[in-house]
Parts: C-alpha cells; structure tokens; sequence
C-alpha cells in the first residue's frame, strides 16, 4: 500500500471540467467513503475547492487507473505517489499550487476536508499523521517564508495602503467617482475592513443610486463630489471621463475644513482621473494604476522567489516523519 | 560593591541593554520580523536606570537631578517609561527602535568624563518645591523627547508612502500613519501639562540662581502652548506637526545648559 493522489485543477482542467468533478463540502465525508468501497483503497480524503478536486488515499498500484476514471479519464488529471504525493499535499496546503501564490483559504479547505473525511471515519493511521503534519508544514512555510508577504492584486494593495495610512479603517470615510466595476470592488475591499460609509458620484445618478443602495452607502450628484471631499478620507478614481476629475486647486479648497488631515487617492482610471499635481499637496497620497500594479507585481516576483525555500522546507519535514506508503 | 561603583555599573548596564535593544530592533525590521526582545531589554534598561538613580538619589539626599548626567539620565528614564507606558498599549512597536538610540546617546554622554559628578555632594536642605519642580519638569521633556521620536517615525513613513518606497521591512513595520499622528498630539498634550506643573513648582522654588533657567523654561512652555492651540484649533499636516514637535524638543535641550 502506498501513497496516491490523483486530481485535476485550474492548469489541467477548464471550469466546466472541473464543476462535473467539484464536491461540496457536506459532502466530502461521503465522497471518501464512497472511493474507498469503489476502488477499494485503505484510506481516502477528497479535497474540492473550485480550482481543483483531488483523491487522496493509501493504496495498491493498481488504483490510479480507478481513482482517473472517477475524476473523467486520464486526460485532464495528474497524479503522484508516495513522496511526490505529499509535497504536493504540502504545496497545495502552504497554497503554493494556488492560483493566487501564496493565498490562506485553500489551508482552511484542506482541513475542513480532513475533517470531512475523519469524522467519516474514511481515514487511518496513515493519512491522519500525513494530514496532521501537513498542517504543521503549512503553519511553518506561512511562518517562517515571505510567501505572504505583500499584496498581489491592485484592490489588496490599495487596501493595505489604506490601513497603513489611517490605521483601523472604521473610522474612515470612502468617496468613490464613477460606479465602475473595480472601483466597486476595492470600495467593498474597504468595507470588508470596516470603512464606515461610502459615498458614489456618478455622471449618471441612477447608477451612483443603485451601487450605492448595493454597498449601503450613499449617492452623490456628480456636481457635488466636491462638497463631500472635505469630509473623507480615501477617494476612489475610475470614471471614463477623457481628462483629470480631481484638479490640484479642488484639494487645496477643502485643506482647511479638512484640517489638512491625510488623504488618500486611489487613481484606477484610465485616462487618470486624479491630476497627478495633487500629490504634491503635503497631505496627500496618490496612487494611480500603474504605481499599483507594479507594487502588486513586485509582490507576485516576491513570491515566486520563496517558492524554492518552502518546497525545500516541506521536503526536509516530511523527511523527517518517516511515513509508512511514502 | 560600594553604592558609588555600582550606580556606574548600572548605568552602563541600562546603555548595553538599550543599545541591544536597538541593534535587535533594527536587525528584526530589516528581516521584516516582528520582535518582542527590543520591548524586554528596554523594560530592563528601565530597571537598572531605575536602580541608579535610586544610588544617586540616596548619595545626594535628594533628587539626582543635579548636574548634567543626572539630568541626562533622568531624561532617558522618563523617555523610556514613556515608551513602555504609551508606545506599547497603543500598538506602536517600533517606537522601541526609535526611543533606544536617543536613550544610549544621552547615557554615553552622561557616562562621558567630567559630565556627572564622581563624588556627589549630599543636600544639605531639600526644597521640596525645587524637587518637584525638576522631577516633573524632566518627566515633561521625557514625554516631549517620545513625541519627536514618534515624530521621526512619521517622517520616515511619509516619506516612503510619498514615495511609493513600501517594500522594505521598516515600512511593513511602521505603525499606520494616522495612529503616530495621534500618539504625537498625546505625547505633546501629556508633556505640555506635566511642564506646565513644572513650572509652577518653578514659581514657588526659592530663586539662588536667578531667573533665566525658568524664563528659558517659560518660552518652551509657550512654544508647545502655541504649537498644540494651533494644531487643535485649524489643525496642521501631519509633516509641519512632526517637524515641529523635533525642532522643539531639540531647541528646548537649551534649558539644560541653564540648569
């Protein structure tokens, strides 16, 4: 008996492969006894998440072809035994096989899938001690390695700009110009930390009406931004406007009611809709969308860089444990 | 150990640890890690400051805060007292980076040749009005020295935020602005009114020396007066507030040559 895996994902599998094979998580502890009265393997543990689905188990050689058949065929699926196997465990856990490198939530799936399959009683001694060092292995590369270091989309890093500016975000007061789809999501970025209202000023009322009533917040006529940015803290450019919103002379009519608190000017328009001469206004940060990706983008290469020290660390760790299957 | 060789040692203990405190500190924000060890060697740093002026205090009979090392030192207590009172609870980690250089630098000087007396004399009549006066007034400028070092710290976050400098270990490291910005007008406002107690057990100490050391006193009183009413009243950028807070601490120094 030896240790299999056998799954498919984002690289191997497009999304209307991978949603025939998902599971949904109350159904995980089913699906792992399920594959082992199937196939008839010792032990199994199913993780679906929606980038990927994958059968872990403890059994005969002769199992992969079985465990390919359950996931659609050779075609779309991968598979590793023994010590692969459990790297690649590790490396999906430490989200190192993420789409996102680095990114937490796929930790918290493998163990609810762990769980799943443990309160099924579908798993043993051998993948109980794998799983629970698994876990161990993951804490220690998120730990000990950068790979979560830094923001890696333009939204995240505008949010931990913002944090690093003004601290706790309930305090802070968000004015977005334009209802377009990114400045939606990184105002609801900012809300998700707490930001405590949030103001939409479009051309067309309607729209700033609905995208308001969508995040709670609160529309403003287009003609009046002006009044509600002595009031906020972090305003949101990305209107389709041909030239610059926000002049330089806008921000120094507000300095004094504002009493020249910082302010923080997130520019995701193209063409820009924030006058880059703003910024030199000592209170004021401003960041457009180039700046943004490019720290998003350092991020990313951060990242990558740290790939080779976890793979290294989550080798000498399962060394270590000496695993029957490995 | 007799009292007078151990005080010595204690201050040099309390600059080693200090000094420990902020190369820890600086290796830690480099590798981008947070650390707890620059909080614990200047809790000790406090400790031994603590031991020594309690030798000094019994060698004078009196507050020892009578020339210029033991204002100095008295000054680097109150700094760190102010740090592990304020810095930590309001999440400001790295002030403890900050505070341990400007600690060591006026312990090296104390510790210089010639700048604290060898063989302090003892008081022979304690002024209790002229106690209180230097203990609260030194306490005053312990809370003034904290708030240009969160001061700096501004300076350095601005900076970088101004120039999209962000991936360094001291920047992820950094407490938010908005939160030094506040610690700055607290320290000021806690320093402001501890002077201005200062300098009324000023006005009721009995006057050997003449005026000018608390006339000096005065102006610095009215200085952080002006600086605080305007920042409360129409407000002020973060930068002007920080600079201001530095100048005049290192401008206020002056009163000491007047002691």
């Amino acid at each position: 008996m030896e240790l299999i895996c056998v799954g498919l994902n984002h690289r191997t599998a497009p999304v209307e492969v991978r949603e025939k094979f998902a599971v949904a998580p109350s159904k995980l502890g089913d699906a792992a006894n399920e594959l082992r009265e199937k196939t008839g393997v010792q032990e199994a543990v199913v993780i679906s998440t929606c980038n990927r689905t994958e059968l872990y188990v403890l059994g005969g050689d002769d199992s992969i072809a079985s465990l390919q058949t359950i996931l659609g065929g050779a075609e779309h699926c991968y598979h590793s035994k023994r010590m692969d196997a459990a790297v690649h465990l590790c490396r999906v856990a430490s989200g190192l096989d993420s789409m996102v490198l680095g990114e937490t939530e796929i930790f918290g799936q493998v163990k609810d899938a762990y769980q799943a399959a443990l309160s099924a009683g579908a798993t043993g001694g051998t993948l109980n001690r794998l799983f629970q060092k698994t876990f161990s292995i993951g804490k220690k590369v998120r730990t000990e390695t950068g790979i979560q270091e830094g923001a890696t989309s333009i939204g995240n890093v505008a949010v931990d700009l913002a944090e690093k500016i003004f601290g706790h975000l309930k305090d802070s007061e968000v004015m977005i110009l334009g209802a377009g789809e990114m400045s939606r999501v990184t105002a609801q970025s900012l809300q998700s930390r707490g930001a405590r209202s949030i103001f939409v000023a479009n051309r067309s009322y309607d729209r700033a009406l609905e995208l308001a009533q969508k995040m709670n917040g609160h529309a403003v006529r287009f003609d009046d931004w002006q009044l509600v940015l002595a009031q906020v803290d972090v305003v949101i450019g990305s209107t389709g406007a041909p030239h610059t919103i926000v002049q330089k002379a806008d921000v120094e009519a507000v300095r004094r009611k504002r009493k020249y608190r910082p302010l923080f000017f997130i520019d995701i328009a193209v063409p820009r809709d924030i006058d880059p001469a703003v910024e030199e206004i000592e209170e004021v940060y401003l960041y457009d969308i180039d700046t943004l990706e490019q720290i998003a983008g350092e991020a990313r290469t951060q990242r990558a860089r740290q790939i080779e020290i976890c793979e290294e660390m989550i080798r000498a760790e399962l060394v270590k444990m000496q695993l029957p299957g490995m | 150990m007799n009292g007078r060789v151990m005080e010595k040692w204690m201050l040099l203990i309390s600059t080693l640890l200090a000094l420990g405190g902020a190369i820890w500190g600086g290796v830690s924000v480099h590798r981008g890690l947070r650390t707890y060890w620059t909080l614990a060697l200047m809790a000790g740093a406090f400790v031994a400051q603590l031991v020594f002026m309690e030798q000094r205090g019994q060698m004078r009979g009196a507050c020892p805060l009578r020339d210029l090392g033991e204002i100095l030192v008295f000054l680097a207590w109150s700094l760190t007292g102010f740090y592990l009172l304020v810095g930590r609870p309001y999440r400001l980690s790295l002030v403890g980076l900050f505070t341990a250089p400007v600690v060591v630098v006026f312990q090296i000087i104390a510790l210089s040749p010639g700048v604290m007396e060898v063989a302090p004399q003892r008081s022979l009549g304690v002024d209790a009005w002229r106690e209180a006066h230097s203990a609260v007034s030194v306490l005053a400028y312990g809370a003034f020295a904290l708030a240009a070092v969160t001061g700096v710290m501004f300076l350095v976050l601005d900076h970088q935020l101004k120039e999209h400098h962000l991936q360094s270990g001291l920047f992820r490291n950094l407490p938010p602005a908005r939160e030094l910005l506040a610690a700055v007008r607290r320290l000021l406002l806690i320093g402001f009114i501890l002077l201005t107690v200062g300098i009324i057990a000023g006005l009721l100490m009995s006057h050997r020396g003449g005026w000018s050391h608390l006339i000096t006193a005065v102006a610095v009183w009215v200085c952080y007066g002006l600086l605080l009413i305007v920042q409360l009243t129409w407000g002020m950028t973060g930068r002007r507030l920080s600079l201001a807070a530095v100048v005049l601490f290192l401008l206020s120094l002056g009163v000491f040559a007047l002691v």
